[in-house]
């Protein structure tokens, strides 16, 4: 296993550098550049911002001084958009936000789909199997950009009119979930045992916004393959030996059924906490998806190659999570 | 008094293309000890009979009539009551060694867990038994292997695993669903010498399914053939073989392979199994029987007392079936 672990790692690190070449390569043919605007600036001008960033210079050598900078000293250079921050800084400041919103996405997409999943292959052909086939469908098909201000003119606007007080904001994410104490004002705070207050009224409609398409893979996946799982053999055989129906999906069929839920979960899971720019931009989160896209939208070179080798990085972490986890339920899988 | 009894059962199962009536109307008993063959070819309803009766048909399936097991009709059972009898009192085997065992948990824990629902034993007391029974069907090396997980088993040995499974409980009957059928011959042997043994040793009364006239030969006391969800003939294996009553069962011995007989071609039953969702209303083997007569596939012949210990159901006398 460990040997396993060791290989993966060692095959990650050079696909990391592949993925870095081919995104340097693909922003560096792409026409424009972070310092081309409506109005052009002077060609001196522009020649000393270039050779402040080091555009002047070859593609080669830029390629090397970039992979250079980030192997040995983790510095993905300076952002091109904001004057004053590194690509560093702007990570710092966006993924933990993308990282809470997106967890508390995950955690709700995996209970409610699997829930839901499990109830409808159990209850196949009942009204509850038709109403959660029904909800997963639903909410597969009604995309994140008309969820969104759904929810905010639901649950904000629509709140205030009906009681006169807001049940959410709008949005925002005021220094976080963790806080000192709850404000008198915070619908949804609850202090924390040890000081402190857990504060979740900013998460609220990004977590529905973000976890619903998910969620409703995940029961899709689910009921399917807790179906198959519940037609085999081996589950007839758990039924003869007397054991009650509980104890049959408990113990005999869940481990099966979350196989191909789980080759599932492990992208998911790293495009949940990687964020949506849908999310950030309605609700003014301030995660990374906004700075991915306007980082693109600005030719911002180094915020598009950081947040990209996040992701990649992210990516073959949790695929090889989601391996491992694969070993420990399935005892035929040896690496 | 008989161990199981089974009156009138039918299953059929509701498909999209109309009802599939898998077994229509079977009758039979075994006594304590008895081992009972259910001969059939595939889709004569024989395998079903052995699943309404442990409740364990598909969802779409209906099963009528009685199974009656010491005293109780086990169609009537809710699940709850039906599960302490399952295992407990029957148990059964299946076809198929390398799917009926769970393959994501160890061999301990699918022993165990018969013992620790039933006997309400202790963990430890029920991987220490299960390992003493694996030790009785003759698995090498048993205390240690107990905490194997099924693949590291071959088929015969996993069927011998389910077979110890079965057994746990030392249940009054055991229904064994073709469970030689999926295993090469050699190992085949091995299994029903084995399920020998244990009738002789624990006095478990065994319900053989099986198409394989060979396997039933020398280990049946009785045997049930079935055709189209109904018995065509049951009878004591010997007479029965010796002696077939009903042009099915005559068919079906002449078409086992023999090694002491010269014939060059194996003789075989033409025609097709009968489409169970449109059985004829006479009896069903009437479009293959080269002996039928212009009632047969009319009237359904009833199944008939004679000989003292042998049941038939056919139109054409005894004497004319040769």
């Amino acid at each position: 296993m460990l040997s396993f672990i060791a290989r993966r790692l060692s095959v990650a690190i050079p696909t990391l550098l592949i993925l870095v070449v081919l995104s340097f390569v693909l922003m560096y043919s792409a026409p424009g550049g972070p310092f081309n605007s409506e109005r052009p600036l002077p060609p001196q001008v522009l020649a000393n911002i270039e050779a402040k960033y080091g555009l002047d210079q070859p593609f080669w050598k830029q390629i090397v001084n970039y992979v250079w900078s980030v192997t040995t000293q983790f510095d993905f250079g300076p952002s091109f958009q904001y004057k004053d921050r590194t690509v560093n800084d702007v990570i710092a400041q966006g993924f933990p936000v993308t990282l809470t919103y997106g967890f508390w996405s995950f955690v709700v997409a995996v209970v409610v789909g699997v829930s839901l999943g499990i109830a409808a292959a159990i209850k196949q052909n009942s009204w509850l199997d038709y109403l959660a086939v029904g909800i997963s469908v639903g909410a597969q098909v009604l995309p994140n950009f008309v969820m969104a201000p759904l929810l905010t003119l639901g649950l904000t606007l629509g709140w205030f009119w009906m009681t006169g007080a807001a049940l959410l904001p709008g949005g925002g994410w005021e220094g976080g979930v963790i806080v000192a104490a709850c404000a008198e004002k915070d619908n949804f705070c609850f202090g924390l045992p040890w000081g402190g207050a857990w504060r979740f009224d900013y998460l609220i409609m990004p977590v529905i916004a973000l976890s619903t398409s998910y969620m409703a893979s995940i029961a899709r996946i689910t009921r399917s393959s807790m179906l198959e799982v519940l037609n085999t053999n081996f589950i007839r055989t758990a039924k003869a030996k007397g054991l009650p129906m509980g104890r049959v999906i408990r113990k005999h069929a869940l481990k099966p059924t979350m196989l191909p839920v789980l080759s599932y979960l492990g992208p998911a899971f790293v495009g949940m906490i990687t964020g949506s720019v849908i999310i950030d931009v309605f609700f003014s989160t301030g995660g990374i998806g906004q700075f991915f896209v306007n980082s693109a939208f600005n030719r911002d070179y180094s915020v598009i190659m950081g947040i990209t080798i996040l992701v990649g990085a992210l990516t073959m972490f949790f695929n090889l999570v989601v391996d491992i986890l694969y070993a420990w339920i399935d005892p035929k899988i040896r690496y | 008094m008989s161990l199981l009894n089974i009156e009138d059962l039918r299953v059929s199962f509701t498909t999209a293309d109309g009802d599939v009536n898998a077994v229509n109307g079977v009758s039979f008993a075994i006594d304590a000890k008895e081992t009972l063959a259910i001969v059939g070819e595939s889709g004569s309803g024989k395998s079903q009979t052995a699943f309404a009766a442990m409740g364990l048909l598909a969802k779409n399936g209906r099963a009528t009539g009685k199974v009656m097991f010491d005293g109780t009709d086990l169609l009537t059972l809710s699940e709850r009551q039906l599960n302490k009898v399952r295992s407990k009192q029957v148990s059964m085997i299946f076809q198929d060694p390398m799917t009926s065992l769970n393959p994501y948990i160890r061999i301990s824990e699918q022993m165990a867990e018969v013992l620790m629902l039933h006997k309400g034993m202790s963990k430890s007391d029920a991987i220490a038994d299960s390992a003493r029974m694996l030790d009785a069907v003759r698995i090498p090396d048993a205390r240690n292997r107990v905490r194997s997980f099924p693949h590291e088993f071959s088929g015969g040995m996993r069927q011998r695993i389910m077979i110890a499974m079965a057994l746990l409980c030392q249940p009054k009957l055991l229904i064994a669903d073709e469970p030689t059928t999926a295993l090469d011959v050699t190992v085949q042997a091995q299994i029903m010498q084995l399920l020998g043994e244990i009738r002789d040793e624990f006095g478990t009364a065994i319900v053989l399914i099986t198409h394989d006239l060979g396997v039933v030969a020398g280990f049946c006391d009785r045997t049930l053939v079935l055709y189209g969800g109904q018995i065509m003939e049951d009878g004591p294996t010997d007479t029965l073989f010796a002696d077939p009553s009903h042009p099915y069962t005559h068919g079906l011995l002449r078409a086992v392979p023999r090694l002491d007989r010269a014939d060059s071609e194996l003789a075989t039953i033409a025609g097709e199994p009968p489409d169970m969702s449109r059985l004829p209303k006479g009896c069903p083997f009437t479009p293959r029987c080269a002996m039928r007569r212009d009632n047969c596939a009319a009237d359904r012949p009833p199944l008939v007392d004679f000989a003292g210990d042998r049941r038939r159901s056919c139109h054409i006398p005894i004497k004319e079936v040769v």
